[in-house]
């Protein structure tokens, strides 16, 4: 028996409902303002990136997928799932995993359970992250927690196996993150990590700064800076990369922003490591809808992650239709 | 005992709404390097339910979701695309089909396990070969290994299956030019020899040599590599060339020399020639008869000479009696009756027979010993092949190779019914043959009149397995050959194929995978179908351990045909070592190359102790033309005109005075109203 089963023979109501936003993850976009200190020239500039063979690599990323499997009165109870690997890419170029962890676990907003459903909850499922609420909290608003408690589950995840795979980087070996390097402390403060990231909420320019950033052409890269607020909790270099030529698409078309080691080694060694991320725009990260900015070993990994998860997070076609009499 | 390492799975069975899993086909994928390819024997274990199968397809795809995606990705460049810094996500996806279930009820589509690859164990219970290889009476007969993955595994078949009761018959298809076909069939039939149950008698193989010097070496040893002997000694057959095979061909028209090409000196001698008469031939006319031109009257007047007048003692109406035994004495009674018919100014019938149809059918029968010269002898005792003491594990080939159609025609009509009609008595000498006919398109095609050779096919395909007469029938074009043949052959098998023929409806049960192997195979692989087997296998077989006709030409070229003194002292020194070539050319230098024929062919078939002696009184017992204008003399007028001997030498009547006895012989039996020949 399930713990979500246990929850219902408790008195809660069954449920089997997939919020929108559960089956992706999203990248932290708390923090203070941000903004950007130019290390590399007094201006954003632009400089041309040539193709170069790609150095060793590992590449890490995560998925994190959720659903609401009972209710006790209005409250929802969550059921989590959250897995990050890490793949090495070897001399064969094909990527094998060389680290991967996950976890499955159960939020619920404990305090607010009826004391019966809290016990069966919590005497059934090994793993319960409790969030804290208000009486009268709204549901929205609880799943709202669910999904930052997810979040950050699955960024310890990641953190924690990224700390775990730069312990074993060979020699030359680069990790290629998906996402925020400043997480992490030692990720920050590696020589060869990178953190890729692909969604730019956050915005560090403005002006003419802003629209030399965000207008630089296919094989440029922008200027290095120092990320300030935003996501970073540790010091990281930044710059800008277009992976694909933006006219006649978005401002955000084939965008990537590189998080790197805040050092000068970052700074003078930036265009031949945008000329290798260059090159892994190929092969095309398709059919993922992202593919101008998903580097396709991270495509990969991801699709190792998902071929991994559970397979019953996703909502079939006909489990909401109502059912029948028998 | 030696303690097995476990197997380690080399796949896995998938299943999705649109490929399912069913009880008769799954899919897997593998890593992509793997030892599995198409025909390869799998094992899926889940649980208590084992499947084995046999894969029929292969796909391998990546995560590309439309081409052009690569286009992009290298720029339109294919040199940057194989620099790509990371291979894309592929897959080797398989299909195979369930060779068999176990438990086998109640049948349940393949469960999603782990797959092995096959053992030598699994590929004998796949096959569902332990039923007749373990059993109290093993009846199991290698046809080849089963190879993939580094595994050889002996395939056999079952005897009762192959060589009767149960099923019989092996058909086998394939392109000319690569010998796999005869190779396949000299190797099976080592390995029947070798195998053939000792609980089911005694076997023997009828091979006919229908083209070049294809079946001519049987005996002579080939060469065979290292890797064929080991082959040799896994399957348990011996590497050696056949130890007993009795060769028969025609004589060529001159009726001395043999019509084969095995005439090298070293190897004539194990040639027996194959004549046959009157008597020999008479039952089998309507192989010979054109069915055009011979009519039910025809067919009638046919049937009285067989029932009343061949091989007894017959009167004729006009003062004549006849024992018609030879040509020469059909010859002769039709003329005695033509003659007797005119002299008595008598209507145009006789005995309820018109004058024209029997002069038609005079004139189809006279035309046969003039159009199977060589074969069917005017007069003179046959030679035959030796009905009734059949050897065990003997091979008897009969080359007709540059034999006319019309006597390809009768020597597999008489040889076949003689088989049948002998195995059918159970006095064959062997309680099982095999007959191996090649070039099935030309003697049983699908289309096409009914042949008599075609109806005997088929009369074996359909028959033959309850009197242990097998048939083991070859061509290049299985779609074109009679269904009935092909359909009644219980193993089938297949070698390289043509793609058109491939295309056929008949293939249509091969996956494409399957068909493209089979248009590529390399010469000793085949694909096997048997009764047992639920899928065809693809098996190898090893080089078989004979010379193969063209080496054997290489090595033993054909002699040059001798002339015809030569020929005939030949013939008698092989079968008296003491006989002197020159003896010979002095006894038959003057004498009609017919009257030597007769008594060269007395020999052969006495094989008496002093040959040459034995020779001498043959010949001497013949009677020469004379001038006289009796009936001797208007009877061998006839002869030397009927066969083209011409007028005799000068000396024929010093000679003919000379055999005194056989003349007087000869007249003695004239005065008593007998027109037979004196013996």
């Amino acid at each position: 028996m399930t713990w979500w089963d246990a929850l219902v023979r408790a008195g809660a109501v069954p449920a089997a409902y997939v919020p929108p936003a559960s089956m992706g993850r999203t990248d932290a976009d708390d923090g203070a303002e941000p903004g950007a200190d130019l290390v590399e020239g007094d201006v954003v500039q632009v400089h041309p990136v040539e193709v170069a063979p790609s150095p060793p690599a590992c590449f890490l990323d995560g998925i994190e997928q959720w659903k609401v499997v009972g209710y006790d009165g209005v409250l929802p109870v969550v059921r989590a799932y959250v897995a990050a690997a890490v793949r090495r890419r070897g001399p064969d170029r094909r990527l094998r995993t060389a680290f991967e962890a996950s976890r499955e676990f159960a939020i619920a907003p404990l305090a607010g359970l009826a004391p019966e459903r809290r016990r069966a909850l919590e005497e059934n499922c090994p793993d319960v992250v409790g969030i804290s609420i208000e009486e009268g909290t709204q549901p929205g608003r609880v799943l709202e927690l669910a999904r930052r408690a997810v979040d950050s589950a699955r960024q310890a995840l990641e953190r924690d196996l990224a700390e775990r795979a730069l312990a074993r980087l060979a020699g030359a070996e680069w990790l290629v993150v998906d996402g925020l390097l400043s997480v992490s402390g030692k990720l920050a403060g590696h020589p060869r990590a990178l953190g890729v990231i692909k969604s730019h909420g956050a915005q560090f320019f403005s002006g003419a700064d802003l629209e030399r950033a965000l207008t630089v052409p296919a094989d440029h890269r922008t200027s290095v800076f120092r990320a300030r607020g935003g996501h970073a909790r540790n010091e990281v270099y930044s710059w800008y990369l277009r992976l694909w030529p933006w006219e006649g698409n978005d401002l955000l078309y084939g965008l990537l922003r590189i998080e790197a080691r805040a050092d000068a080694a970052t700074i003078a060694g930036a265009s031949a490591v945008s000329g290798w991320l260059l090159g892994e725009r190929a092969p095309i990260a398709t059919p993922d809808a992202r593919w101008d900015r998903l580097l396709y070993p991270i495509h990969d990994v991801e699709t190792y992650l998902k071929a991994r998860a559970p397979r019953d997070f996703a909502l079939s076609r006909t489990s909401r239709l109502p059912r029948t009499g028998t | 005992m030696i303690a097995r390492p476990d197997p380690v799975a080399i796949g896995r069975v998938v299943a999705t709404e649109l490929k399912p899993s069913t009880p008769h086909q799954f899919h897997f994928w593998t890593a992509n390097e793997t030892t599995i390819g198409i025909g390869a024997i799998v094992r899926v274990a889940e649980g208590e339910r084992v499947v084995y199968g046999v894969v029929t397809d292969g796909f391998a795809y990546s995560d590309l979701a439309t081409p052009l995606h690569d286009v992009i990705g290298a720029e339109g460049d294919p040199a940057r695309a194989a620099e790509s810094p990371t291979v894309r996500q592929e897959i080797r996806y398989w299909t195979a089909a369930v060779l068999r279930q176990i438990p086998e009820e109640p049948l349940q589509p393949v469960p999603l396990g782990q797959v092995f690859v096959a053992s030598d164990t699994d590929v004998a219970q796949a096959l569902r070969m332990d039923a007749y290889l373990h059993s109290a009476t093993p009846t199991a007969i290698p046809i080849g290994l089963y190879t993939s993955g580094g595994l050889e595994a002996p395939v056999y078949l079952d005897a009762d299956f192959l060589l009767g009761p149960e099923a019989a018959h092996l058909n086998i298809s394939g392109v000319s030019g690569l010998a796999t076909k005869t190779s396949a069939v000299e190797f099976l039939l080592a390995s029947v020899f070798r195998h053939f149950p000792a609980h089911k008698g005694r076997v023997a193989a009828v091979c006919f040599n229908v083209k070049g010097p294809d079946l001519c070496f049987l005996d002579q040893p080939g060469e065979l590599s290292d890797e064929d002997r080991r082959r040799y000694e896994l399957l348990d057959v011996p590497a050696a060339p056949f130890e007993h095979v009795h060769y028969f061909a025609p004589l060529k028209a001159d009726g001395v020399n043999l019509n084969t090409l095995r005439t090298h000196p070293e190897l004539v001698d194990d040639v027996t020639p194959l004549t046959w008469g009157l008597q020999e031939v008479v039952d089998f006319a309507e192989v010979l008869l054109n069915r055009d031109d011979i009519d039910a009257k025809a067919d009638a007047f046919i049937d009285y000479l067989r029932d009343r007048v061949l091989g007894r003692a017959f009167e004729d109406g006009f003062g004549n009696s006849h024992q018609v035994g030879t040509f020469a004495d059909l010859d002769r009674f039709f003329r005695l009756v033509f003659d007797g018919l005119e002299m008595s100014g008598r209507s145009d019938t006789w005995r309820t027979h018109h004058i024209a149809t029997m002069r038609k059918v005079r004139n189809r029968l006279s035309n046969i010993s003039t159009r199977c010269k060589g074969l069917v002898t005017d007069d003179g005792p046959s030679s035959d092949l030796p009905w009734g003491s059949f050897e065990d594990r003997a091979v008897y080939v009969i080359d007709v190779a540059n034999v006319d159609p019309l006597g390809q025609d009768l020597v597999f009509a008489r040889a076949v019914s003689k088989l049948r009609e002998h195995l059918e008595r159970r006095d064959l000498g062997v309680d099982a043959v095999v007959v191996f006919v090649d070039e099935l398109n030309k003697y049983a095609p699908g289309d096409g009149p009914e042949t008599y050779v075609k109806k005997m096919l088929l009369d074996i395909s359909e028959r033959g397995r309850y009197l242990g007469l097998v048939l083991f029938s070859a061509e290049q074009f299985r779609s074109q050959v009679h269904r009935r043949v092909v359909g009644n052959a219980g193993t089938q098998v297949y070698g390289r194929m043509d793609m058109d023929e491939l295309a056929t409806p008949g293939y249509q049960v091969l996956s494409p995978a399957t068909k493209i192997k089979l248009a590529t195979l390399p010469v000793g692989e085949l694909m096997v179908r048997h009764p047992h087997f639920t899928q065809p296998i693809f098996v190898r077989f090893p080089k078989p351990p004979v010379l193969r006709g063209r080496d054997g030409m290489g090595r033993f070229p054909a002699a040059v045909d001798l002339p015809f003194e030569d020929a005939v002292a030949r013939q008698l020194v092989h079968m008296d070592r003491r006989v002197r070539p020159n003896q010979v050319k002095d006894l038959i230098a003057d004498r009609t190359e017919e009257d030597v024929r007769r008594a060269l062919a007395a020999v052969r078939q006495k094989r008496p102790e002093d040959v040459l002696a034995y020779f001498r009184k043959m010949l001497g017992g013949r009677v020469a033309a004379d001038a006289s204008g009796d009936a001797t003399g208007a009877l061998d007028a006839t002869r030397a005109t009927q066969f083209g001997t011409g007028p005799r030498e000068p000396g024929a009547k010093k000679r003919a005075a000379g055999r005194g006895s056989g003349a007087v012989r000869r007249k003695a039996c004239l005065s008593n109203g007998v027109s037979r020949i004196s013996r």
